[in-house]
């Protein structure tokens, strides 16, 4: 198939994005979901569109960008450095009571921080192995040294509304208590803008955060039915009730665009990761249509 | 210790005066300042260090068979910065904790692993808190004897236990999850020990030749 040109892409019609938020609610019938959100920027045509946007959901592993944001921050301000070590230690506190708790080996998909327990990993590391394998440690790690406040404050100095980040995770006291990350579709979107259009902190450190995300390894979602040409820079999250993808998509020939689905599931539910599969190639069909998505 | 029979061993390693360096290593070593332990008592910080010039030196020396240098330098971005580089600097008593050690290691038959941050710290280590004896190049945090990991409460008291018999007067930590107790690690010191080696700069002493000849 031919690769259309940049100058090829306009903004989808309005009858076109009529047409794929009602393929959102059709795909929402047909899987079960209890909810879906959608929320999507092209930074090739500067449209956007979202469903459900602002509803809040518990945030899971995609806080884990948030986090790495706040790394960075903290190595633009000069308080790290990306080959600063930090010891690996599986002891945090939580919450609610400040009662220490351990990330357990066997509910995290990466033990090759688990193993390093007792010696010293770098920043970079680390923050790799929160986002690419979505080690629960080094997530804990890194947000025990950095602090709450900062991921937070460095959320704000990027104005970015709709995350809001609470606590570690594997926490399960505040869990029972619901104290919980939470983040939007709308809010995902814009922290993963600003790392696209490498205005977060600095073009150099954008483009470190955006390598790290496409090197995710689990790639059930947003990528598993795109073509094997485009790349896809995101974070997953995956727990018992909800189920998200949020990433940066590079198709052959244009500028990417930026897309977050949220879903939430009762926990008997099966196909969230297609589900998610199928809105993103949704999308993605309508944005690389060089007629502005009249065949939506 | 690669000394052979007859020879005599010299240890590569020059006694510093801590009072004596630059404002910024001062700043983070405290040289000789008091601090004050959890219970109020007032402690000296050492004055006088070893002087560490690389990373490669602190590979080569070994402070007792079992024990090299490098096993308790390693400190992670929670140390002060100027502590983070070379040359570094350690509590002379260092070398009397790593003898004690390796009386501990032949007692336990295996290898034993000093955790990051668990060697010496500095006083503006942001894990120092209060007079930690890691401040005086004393203590150790042990995570890890063979291939057991120290993290439950069985094997932490079960190797605190060995460690006080076969070390009279140490030290280690009690097993729980509350403030001055451990349940990841086992913490063994052998006190606010402090060490003024022979080569110890003689202008250091703070006193003439006259004073200490009467």
């Amino acid at each position: 198939m031919p690769v259309p040109t940049a100058s090829q892409y306009t903004s989808p019609r309005s009858e076109s994005l009529d047409a794929i938020l009602a393929r959102f609610d059709e795909i929402e019938r047909k899987s079960g979901a209890r909810s879906i959100a959608v929320a999507v920027y092209d930074t090739e045509t500067h449209a956007s569109f979202h469903r459900n946007g602002n509803r809040w959901f518990h945030a899971a592993s995609t806080i884990k960008v948030a986090i790495l944001v706040g790394v960075y921050a903290s190595i633009h301000h000069g308080w790290l450095l990306p080959q600063s070590r930090l010891h690996v230690r599986n002891r945090f506190f939580g919450a609610v009571d400040g009662s220490p708790y351990r990330v357990l080996a066997d509910r995290d998909a990466n033990s090759e921080v688990h193993s390093a327990i007792g010696k010293m990993m770098r920043i970079t590391e680390l923050a790799l192995h929160m986002i690419a394998t979505s080690s629960n440690l080094a997530t804990n790690l890194l947000l025990d040294l950095v602090g709450l406040e900062t991921v937070q404050r460095s959320l704000d100095e990027l104005r970015i509304d709709g995350i809001d980040i609470r606590r570690g995770v594997e926490d399960e006291h505040a869990f029972e208590q619901g104290i919980n990350n939470r983040v939007t579709a709308d809010g995902l979107s814009q922290l993963l803008r600003v790392i696209a259009e490498e205005r977060a902190f600095s073009p150099q450190l954008s483009r470190n955060m955006l390598e790290i995300l496409h090197a995710q390894e689990f790639k059930q979602g947003i990528p598993a039915r795109l073509p094997r040409a485009v790349r896809v820079a995101h974070k997953t999250g995956d727990i018992s009730t909800v189920a998200h993808d949020a990433g940066v998509v590079y198709p052959p020939g244009r500028k990417p665009y930026v897309i977050a689905v949220l879903t939430e599931w009762s926990p008997s539910d099966s196909g969230r990761s297609a589900t998610i599969a199928e809105v993103s190639h949704a999308v993605y069909d309508l944005l690389t249509t060089t007629d502005g998505g009249a065949r939506g | 210790m690669e000394a052979r029979v007859g020879e005599s061993f010299r240890f590569p390693l020059s006694v510093i005066d801590g009072i004596r360096l630059e404002k910024p290593l001062r700043d983070v070593l405290l040289p000789g300042r008091i601090v004050y332990d959890d219970s109020g008592h007032a402690r000296r910080l050492p004055r006088y260090f070893y002087e560490i010039p690389s990373w490669e030196q602190a590979m080569k020396v070994q402070l007792s068979p079992s024990f090299a240098l490098w096993e308790f330098i390693q400190t992670d971005v929670r140390e002060a910065a100027p502590l983070r580089g070379f040359p570094r600097y350690i509590p002379c008593a260092i070398t009397l904790l790593a003898a004690s050690l390796e009386r501990f290691r032949e007692a336990v038959g295996t290898f034993v692993h000093i955790a990051a941050n668990g060697g010496y710290r500095s006083p503006r280590h942001a894990l120092s808190v209060n007079a930690t004896t890691h401040c005086w190049g004393t203590a150790v945090n042990i995570y890890r004897i063979g291939d057991m990991y120290l993290d439950d409460r069985e094997s932490i008291e079960r190797y605190a236990a060995l460690a006080r018999q076969v070390l009279p007067g140490a030290w280690t930590r009690p097993f729980g999850n509350t403030r001055g107790q451990t349940d990841d690690h086992l913490h063994l010191d052998v006190g606010y020990v402090l060490s003024m080696p022979r080569g110890a700069p003689e202008r250091s002493l703070g006193f003439s030749a006259e004073r200490r000849a009467v």
